[in-house]
């Protein structure tokens, strides 16, 4: 246990202390975290280190990490942040309906970048920080699948 | 019940959640349910559940669900007497009426010439201004390039699309400069959506309720009035909460509502189920908004309070009977109120999300309904609206209501996709909304993007993720089987044809 390092975003948790896990519908991944007479009604989903907990209706990413496996991830983490360039990914698959920014814009985080239609809705994709639009590789009419660039932010 | 059943067969001319409600309602009157179904949905929960389905195109919505020829199309192949359009795609399209009524069937709503009339919403601002119907202050004629008729309403305003509904099309507007470009984008998502371009603009009524009025119309002249519904807990203009009765609508104000959408329903002459919605200032002003002459997502909650099958009683009408002296002098016990699933993320603006349902167990026990359109393996389409399922409470009050729904949420199990539960959840204990002292701008003010993890929860999390973990197999936890392979689909979708 001890050997474990958990981490939920930047936090590093201590995982709650006297609580058993206990398979209601392991299939499904449905349980309860049990201790003394209470009982949490939880999803769990996931293996290896890699984890989501459904608690109170909200899901929950949780990173569970050996020691090997916390050296490999914060080696990735530093390269990530020497890489450079962001690059700007769909969450979710439709049709490009406009695209508000061009090579060179200055944009602020938060800033509408395009529009996407899914579900019948238009959602905007917007800036996950602040920066130079330094490509645009889709065009207004295109359909994307999930995790497709969209455009790479210096 | 009718003695006799009203249809032999009646096509559903949609899917998920309402078209397994409307085949319900079919199997209790006795008529065969007919489903219809894209590429995207031949194994669908809605498809099971129906004696046959007919395939009407590929997964766009446009080229199947929304497509008038295809539907018609799978109408005459089926043989059916009747077609049922639930809710959204072609249920307010007066086209779509006028082809099932030229086919020589019967249309589960209104006549085509009623859906013309209230399917413009600024045409039915006119009628309902002209019966003596206060309206929400603005134009009723549409909106051109000119910023003119805005600039004299004043800030905020609304934008709506005339041919409009669900939200769609709507922007809310706060100053001069951000004109334009809602201009735009409210056209281009109301052509999007209806194929109508059209916008009005409404002043602003801010704080507000949102309440509707019930009704059921038969072809005889009588019209029932169901109680009303408070859809004040939205997102994007659209509901995710309803509730009946309303905690802010007093006596007075109800006797009022009722006058309103009688008046309203009168400019037209309907028969179906139809809801009247209102806006309600904080002086207790009602505005009317939009008539809306077909079944409502949210209907079950009337159904509850009145223990009428409005769907049923639809398709009665339909069929020509009269509303019987129990519908049109029902009255409202206790206390019912409805949270929409949907498949969409609180923690960022409630996006749709998208993936695959890995587990699913819904609640049950007293009071509690759940009309799902889902189920354990279901692959979220990004072509259709993300609603998994409804879950509905009935107590005696309101207090036992909130209880009932807040047990009936941790019965809840869903794994694989990010939905609104956790929204959902802390709703049921937010203070304003137990209160019953809320208005539309609750999520915008309250629940912004979610209250921060709690330590304890992330605690709690680590523990069932370690302790999962220790458990030691690497075999992935809710993967969930293939729901089967494209030669087995081919088979069942053979096998519905015969």
């Amino acid at each position: 246990m001890t050997d474990y390092e958990v981490r939920i975003g930047g936090e590093r948790p201590n995982p709650a202390a006297g609580w058993t896990l206990v398979w209601d519908d392991r299939a499904q991944g449905i349980a309860r975290l049990v201790s003394g007479t209470a009982s949490v009604p939880i999803v769990v989903e996931g293996n290896r280190s890699d984890w989501v907990v459904t608690l109170n209706g909200r899901r929950i990413s949780v990173s569970v990490l050996t020691r090997r496996e916390r050296l490999l991830a914060d080696a990735a983490s530093v390269e990530r942040t020497h890489a450079g360039p962001t690059i700007v990914k769909a969450t979710l698959p439709g049709l490009i309906v406009t695209v508000t920014v061009e090579v060179g814009d200055e944009i602020a985080e938060g800033a509408t970048l395009l529009t996407i239609e899914a579900m019948k809705m238009q959602n905007e994709v917007r800036a996950p920080r602040a920066g130079k639009v330094i490509e645009v590789t889709v065009a207004a009419g295109q359909v994307v699948a999930t995790g497709a660039s969209l455009l790479r932010l210096e | 019940m009718s003695p006799l059943p009203p249809f032999g067969r009646l096509l559903i001319a949609n899917r998920g959640e309402i078209a397994i409600r409307i085949i319900r309602a079919c199997r209790e009157l006795g008529i065969s349910p007919i489903a219809v179904h894209s590429d995207a949905d031949g194994d669908a929960l809605h498809v099971r559940a129906a004696d046959q389905s007919e395939r009407i195109g590929p997964a766009a919505a446009a080229e199947s669900y929304l497509s008038i020829e295809a539907v018609i199309d799978a109408a005459r192949r089926s043989a059916v007497e009747a077609v049922h359009p639930g809710y959204g795609f072609l249920s307010e399209n007066a086209a779509f009426a006028r082809a099932v009524e030229d086919a020589g069937l019967v249309f589960v709503g209104p006549s085509a010439a009623v859906l013309e009339a209230l399917g413009n919403k600024l045409a039915a601002r006119r009628s309902a201004a002209e019966a003596g119907v206060p309206i929400v202050p603005g134009t009723t004629v549409a909106l051109g390039d000119d910023p003119g008729p805005v600039e004299a309403i004043g800030f905020p305003v609304m934008l709506k699309a005339a041919a409009g509904g669900g939200g769609r099309g709507m922007r809310r507007v706060d100053a001069a400069k951000e004109l334009r470009p809602a201009m735009d984008a409210a056209r281009r998502e109301a052509l999007s959506a209806f194929g109508d371009g059209t916008i009005y603009v409404e002043r602003m009524i801010a704080p507000a309720r949102h309440v509707e009025v019930q009704l059921l119309g038969d072809r005889h002249g009588s019209l029932a009035v169901l109680g009303e519904r408070d859809c004040s807990v939205q997102r994007r203009h659209q509901k995710l909460v309803e509730e009946s009765p309303s905690p802010a609508v007093s006596p007075t104000l109800r006797t009022a509502l009722f006058e309103s959408a009688r008046r309203v329903a009168a400019t037209v002459d309907f028969h179906n189920a139809a809801t009247v919605e209102f806006l309600i200032d904080v002086e207790g002003n009602h505005y009317f908004l939009e008539m809306n002459t077909r079944l409502q997502v949210e209907h079950g909650v009337t159904e509850l309070v009145t223990g009428l099958d409005i769907v049923a009683w639809q398709i009665r009408v339909a069929a020509g009977e009269a509303l019987t002296a129990d519908v049109l002098e029902a009255s409202s016990r206790g206390h019912a109120i409805e949270f929409r699933l949907y498949a969409e993320n609180p923690y960022d603006d409630f996006r749709p999300t998208a993936g695959r349902v890995t587990a699913w167990r819904m609640p049950d026990g007293p009071g509690v309904r759940v009309d799902a359109g889902v189920d354990r393996g279901t692959e979220l389409r990004p072509e259709y609206d993300p609603l998994l399922a409804k879950v509905l409470v009935h107590a005696g009050d309101r207090p036992a209501a909130l209880a009932r729904m807040r047990r009936a949420l941790d019965e809840t199990r869903i794994g694989g996709l990010e939905t609104d539960a956790g929204f959902l959840r802390w709703l049921v204990d937010d203070a304003a909304f137990a209160s019953g002292d809320y208005d539309t701008s609750l999520i915008a003010s309250r629940w912004v993007n979610g209250p921060a993890l709690t330590d304890e929860e992330a605690a709690l999390a680590s523990a069932a993720a370690v302790a999962a973990r220790m458990e030691g197999t690497t075999e992935r936890l809710q993967a969930v089987p293939e729901t089967g392979s494209d030669w087995g689909r081919q088979a069942r979708r053979e096998a519905l044809r015969r």
